[in-house]
């Protein structure tokens, strides 16, 4: 009798799927992880996430230790489930028998039968002995595009190793309790009658560390809007923000709202909530209605003033610019193989020109507070800084914090700082008023 | 030890029914390793001797992740079953073929072991279902002979399409 094709088989099965999916088609780990079945048990849905970001996080030099076992490439999902056997051997505590038999089975999963003897050869073959990699080599050492890396290693200098290294480790889950419905200590009360331990995030007010990860559907009044989950850095965002009771505030690149939200816990201001993606916006008002509160939606690019501006000037605005989203490798390993160096730049330009339209809307004595979860300065302070330069009335408000170090303009946080995720904020006031 | 030729289906030698076990000497020892190697190396749970053109009433199991669990049963007779459940099933001489049949639970056999000391265990889950199958073999017998007429027609096809395909490479 065959080895039966075990539950281990499907979850390696299904986890090939979704990293081929985003090495070989482009779309992301989200999307792809979405599509799984829904008959599958818990613990092999959680297997096949561990086994899909772990390969992902680590592909480069996964793909590196495959490349000498291999005459002529595999094809795409052959080579993601060969990549999520040598995962295993290399980094998870699964005995390796079981690892190569679960991974050989999955070829039958995957209809490609024929291709176990050449599984079980290859993943005998790395058990036996594994290929030593160069290491002196940062973007095959931490598993980066090269464009990638050389570009962190430039803007971090010294701390890059560090930077590039944080982004392959498994980020914590930070919680933001909702103030108008509960406090820090109570909220925290409810966790432990929960038995989920959890600690207060020191730089926020509101913040709150899980011990240990857990589906939202396991937070205690989580469906009821007492508790978000959100990035401690992300959390930063409404501190700088000093609102006021009254005010008008734009968020310009609102969904999937978390940080409207933030905003709204924290004072009774009028906000406008802008996004250009239709169903991004929905997801949006999902959040709002969660959490039990309130402003006005409207799907727009920000930087077209004139399909959405009525001409009235805003207190405070929030530009969470779209980025490239490399603060956030940690959370979103396929960001390093979804990204192209070109990117960077298109990215830089969008900001830029969000930037210049939304200052119109900001009244004298207002103030901008310009966000991005990406760790490249060419997103950052370099975007900032220009701006600021030529605009007569922009001026820097410096901030002064306990977290992150100061740029040119504005502040940055490495991934992994205090357990953040790698963020760059600077606050900008327009002069008068 | 040496990892033996596995017959495929529909080879005729696999409706063989074999003959008990009388002789139990080195030779059947070594033969019954040859087994265990080329069970592990299938990678299998079970082998029966038809499988590898042999006809003396035997077959090994290791139901176990690590090769910890070797059972060579000679002679063996199932004494009783309980609760037949549909279970998901392979056979080394049907390729990468899986289907669904109903198999017995729990269940309790007698048999002899390599040296032809009798002895009797109970099994259940994956180890019952395999004793069954092994047994089914010992008689001619597949698990795909449950399967609908159709269904082993598309798997006959099936594998002599592949085993054409084999001979073209090679």
């Amino acid at each position: 009798m065959s080895k039966p094709a075990d539950a281990g088989s499907r979850s390696r099965a299904l986890a090939a799927r979704a990293i081929s999916a985003v090495i070989d088609e482009g779309r992301s780990l989200d999307a792809a992880l979405a599509t799984l079945p829904a008959d599958l048990p818990a613990a092999d849905r959680s297997l096949c996430r561990m086994l899909a970001y772990g390969t992902l996080r680590d592909h480069r030099r996964l793909d590196a230790m495959l490349a000498p076992r291999i005459q002529r490439p595999p094809q795409p999902l052959l080579k993601a489930l060969l990549l999520v056997g040598l995962f295993q051997l290399e980094a998870m505590r699964v005995p390796p028998h079981a690892a190569v038999h679960a991974t050989v089975g999955a070829t039958v999963e995957l209809k490609m039968g024929k291709a176990r003897g050449m599984v079980n050869a290859i993943l005998r073959a790395h058990q036996r002995s594994a290929p030593t990699l160069a290491d002196d080599h940062p973007g095959l050492l931490h598993s980066y595009p090269d464009w990638l890396a050389d570009a962190v290693q430039a803007d971090w200098a010294e701390q890059g190793d560090g930077v590039l290294a944080a982004g392959n480790q498994r980020a914590p889950m930070h919680l933001r309790v909702n103030l108008r419905r509960t406090t820090r200590d109570a909220y925290l009360q409810t966790l432990l009658d929960a038995d989920l331990r959890a600690d207060p995030l020191a730089l926020c007010v509101d913040g709150l560390t899980l011990a240990e990860p857990v589906s939202t559907e396991q937070l205690p009044g989580f469906a009821n809007g007492l508790v978000s989950v959100q990035d401690g850095a992300a959390q930063l965002a409404a501190d700088l923000m000093k609102l006021a009771d009254g005010q008008r505030v734009l968020d310009a690149c609102a969904a999937p709202g978390n940080k409207t939200a933030h905003l709204l816990e924290r004072a009774d201001i009028d906000l406008l909530a802008l996004d250009i993606d239709e169903s991004r916006l929905a997801t949006h008002a999902a959040t709002m209605k969660r959490l039990g509160l309130a402003c006005h939606e409207r799907i727009a690019d920000a930087a077209q003033l004139d399909d959405w501006w009525d001409k009235q000037l805003f207190d405070r605005i929030l530009l969470d610019a779209p980025c490239s989203g490399t603060g956030v490798i940690r959370r979103h390993p396929d960001i390093k193989w979804l990204r192209r160096a070109s990117d960077i730049a298109q990215a830089a330009t969008r900001q830029r020109a969000l930037l210049e339209s939304l200052w119109t809307t900001l009244a004298p004595g207002g103030r901008l507070v310009y966000a991005t979860c990406s760790i490249l300065r060419a997103e950052g302070s370099d975007v900032v800084a220009e701006f600021i330069a030529q605009t007569d009335d922009a001026r820097e408000v410096v901030i002064a914090a306990d977290w992150g170090a100061p740029e040119p303009v504005g502040r940055r946080i490495a991934p992994g700082e205090q357990g953040f995720d790698g963020f760059y904020y600077a606050v900008i006031k327009r002069a008068g008023g | 030890m040496a990892i033996l030729e596995i017959l495929h289906f529909p080879d005729p030698r696999l409706r063989e029914i074999t003959t008990p076990v009388t002789q139990f000497d080195a030779a059947l020892s070594s033969f019954i390793d040859d087994m265990f190697e080329t069970m592990y190396d299938a990678p299998g749970v079970g082998l029966a001797s038809t499988q590898v053109g042999d006809t003396r009433r035997l077959a090994v199991m290791d139901c176990s992740d690590d090769k910890s669990q070797p059972i060579v049963m000679c002679n063996p007779r199932i004494l009783w079953t309980e609760e037949a459940e549909t279970v998901d099933e392979g056979c080394l001489s049907v390729p990468d073929h899986y289907d669904r049949v109903t198999r017995y639970r729990r269940l309790r056999f007698a048999a002899e072991d390599r040296d032809g000391t009798p002895y009797e265990m109970g099994a259940e889950d994956l180890l019952a279902q395999c004793v069954q199958h092994e047994l089914a073999h010992l008689d001619g017998g597949l698990y795909i002979d449950k399967l609908s007429r159709l269904k082993r027609q598309r798997i006959r096809r099936k594998l002599a399409k592949a085993a054409r395909r084999a001979e073209e490479t090679s």
